[in-house]
């Protein structure tokens, strides 16, 4: 017999002797399914509470530097072309000051601040992908009186432009809603009051804020700021490492003890199939044979039981309103759990093995 | 069955006890298309030889030899494949897996062998039905009687036409009519020209053998 037909027996074999190694079965099945749940419901639902902290920090905004002109640095959209050049940078943009906009049907009313935007890339201030005309937030329309989105604006440069659509400014533009944006992706060597740079990572925010101050070809330094959320990013790091380094402590720990408890369980059980075993040995199952079918039934079972233990645990994470731990992570511990389950059946499998068939036959 | 080769025990020694040997240098062959019987008192190891001969358990000295090839140095897995291959095995008490059913007793050893499942249950079928185990053969051993129990142990052995066939005092437990169904296929085992070891406590069973060896 060639290896796949002997593998589809040696599983047809291992699955009629978990069906018929009823309480066994049951064991390996609830201890392996409530391993998963205990895990999820602790380890995972922390493990889910800190990504879910980890992707409010990780958002763009917290990544983001924030290079402003305060006043005569001279930083033209020259600089934006070299800060994009730079490695570990996502996304950049540049804005120019503040222009006084109101609503052209008005003649005068209030006013809202329109910036133009420099970059070929709007999508992630929430702009359409090939944005002309203005954009403004929603604040914006309200003061401007624009409330079904519709009309235009004229800046006080006594430019006119007509709202194309509004957008939901980003956390680094926040502090200067209400706001209207004009994308300008074809500019060349305009004066810009701020350049948004966005790193790709956390980590990276503090070498990069560092690299770009020489990048800005400001004629007086002295009047450039550069703005970092670094703080947020090692707070990110914080509670990655920390979270993380106890939650997989108790993974480890958890895992450890089942694995433990199996092999006991499952050597009482070979224990209480010594006749089966000798038989088989007498009959000519090789040792080989023996280990492979207490792992492929302990495995069979194993894998009902993480199956299980995750179907339960989604469901009462659910039922909590607790957040989900990442799909990597709930498979990776299904895995790990069955794989913990598959070798701890080698210890009792050798044991089975190497017990003599004569002795074992002559068990009554 | 392909040139049924002989079973043969030189000078075997085997003790369970480091300083007793239950048998010190015994020498027998067993010839193919021969029913021999294993016969003498309790405790003087007939069951242990017949477990040495069909290498369960390893000697001490001497050489144990199927076909003419000593099997004394042989690894597990090759006394495992020989076992599987060339044995077929009866013991006293049927020694079936109550928890599974009479066709997937019956065809267990194929698993060993390597043998095809569906073409061994097709066979199995055509022995239990000669040896006349007359019920379902999804029913679990323990729904049967031990006659019946010790012919499907029976159709066990022979269902991969074994060269060799040993039996532990396969009558033991039976009634005159189980115990004359078990004789007769051994017999006619060995009329196909397989090499038949029976230990027995039984006169008819050793009357019925070719050759009788005491211990």
């Amino acid at each position: 017999m060639t290896a796949f037909p002997m593998a589809r027996a040696l599983m047809r074999e291992a699955l009629l002797a978990a069906r018929a190694q009823r309480v066994g079965s049951i064991l390996t099945v609830a201890l392996v399914a409530s391993v998963i749940v205990a895990v999820m419901l602790t380890a995972g639902r922390t493990v889910g509470a800190q990504q879910a902290v980890l992707r409010t920090i990780d958002d763009a905004g917290s990544r983001a530097i924030v290079i402003r002109d305060d006043g005569g640095a001279g930083i033209t959209t020259a600089a934006l072309l070299r800060v994009s050049s730079l490695d570990h940078v996502e996304w950049a943009a540049a804005f120019s000051n503040a222009a006084d906009s109101t609503n052209s049907l008005i003649g005068g009313g209030p006013s809202v601040a329109a910036r133009f935007v420099y970059g070929d890339d709007t999508r992630t201030l929430g702009l359409p992908p090939d944005a002309t005309g203005a954009y403004a937030s929603a604040n914006a329309l309200r003061v401007l009186g624009l409330h079904d989105g519709a009309g235009g604006i004229t800046l006080s440069t006594g430019a006119e432009y007509g709202i194309d659509g509004t957008f939901d400014p980003p956390d680094f533009l926040r502090q200067f809603d209400p706001l209207v944006l004009i994308p300008e992706p074809d500019a060349t060597d305009q004066p810009v009051g701020m350049i948004v740079a966005v790193a790709d990572s956390p980590e990276h925010i503090e070498s990069l804020a560092t690299a770009i101050a020489p990048l800005l070809g400001a004629i007086d330094p002295s009047k450039a700021s550069i703005q970092t959320s670094e703080a947020l990013a090692e707070l990110h790091t914080l509670i990655g490492e920390q979270l993380g380094g106890f939650s997989n402590a108790l993974v480890v720990g958890v895992l450890g003890i089942t694995g433990a408890l199996l092999a006991v369980i499952l050597s009482g059980l070979v224990l209480l199939r010594r006749k089966d075993f000798g038989r088989r040995r007498a009959l000519g199952a090789s040792r080989g044979f023996i280990v492979a079918l207490l792992m492929t039934q302990t495995g069979i079972v194993g894998a009902i039981g993480a199956a299980s233990g995750v179907v339960a645990a989604l469901v009462l994470l659910a039922a909590n309103h607790d957040p989900f731990p990442a799909g990597a992570y709930t498979g990776a511990l299904a895995l790990l759990s069955f794989l913990i389950a598959v070798l701890a059946a080698v210890f009792p499998g050798v044991i089975a093995s190497v017990r003599d068939p004569v002795k074992e036959l002559r068990v009554p | 069955m392909t040139g049924a080769q002989p079973l043969e025990a030189r000078e075997v020694v085997f003790g369970y006890e480091r300083d007793r040997n239950v048998l010190d240098g015994w020498t027998a062959t067993f010839p193919a298309g021969a029913m021999t019987a294993l016969v003498g008192p309790s405790g003087r190891g007939k069951s242990t030889l017949l477990f040495l001969l069909g290498l369960m358990l390893r000697i001490r000295g001497g050489e144990v030899l199927i076909g003419g090839q000593p099997t004394s140095r042989l690894r597990d897995r090759e006394r495992s494949s020989l076992r599987a291959s060339r044995f077929g095995f009866v013991f006293q008490d049927a020694a079936l897996d109550p928890t599974r059913t009479i066709i997937d007793n019956v065809t267990e050893t194929a698993l060993y062998r390597g043998a095809d499942r569906l073409l061994a249950a097709s066979r199995a079928r055509t022995l239990l039905d000669r040896f006349g185990v007359d019920v379902p053969v999804d029913r679990r051993p323990g729904e049967v009687s031990g006659g019946q129990a010790q012919r499907i142990a029976l159709c066990r052995a022979l269902l991969g036409e074994p060269q060799i066939v040993l039996a532990d005092e396969p009558t033991g437990n039976l009634d005159p009519a189980s115990s004359g169904v078990v004789v007769d296929a051994l017999r006619e085992h060995a009329g196909r020209g397989g090499a038949v070891v029976v230990v027995t406590h039984s006169p008819e069973v050793a009357v019925a053998c070719d050759r009788v060896i005491s211990l």
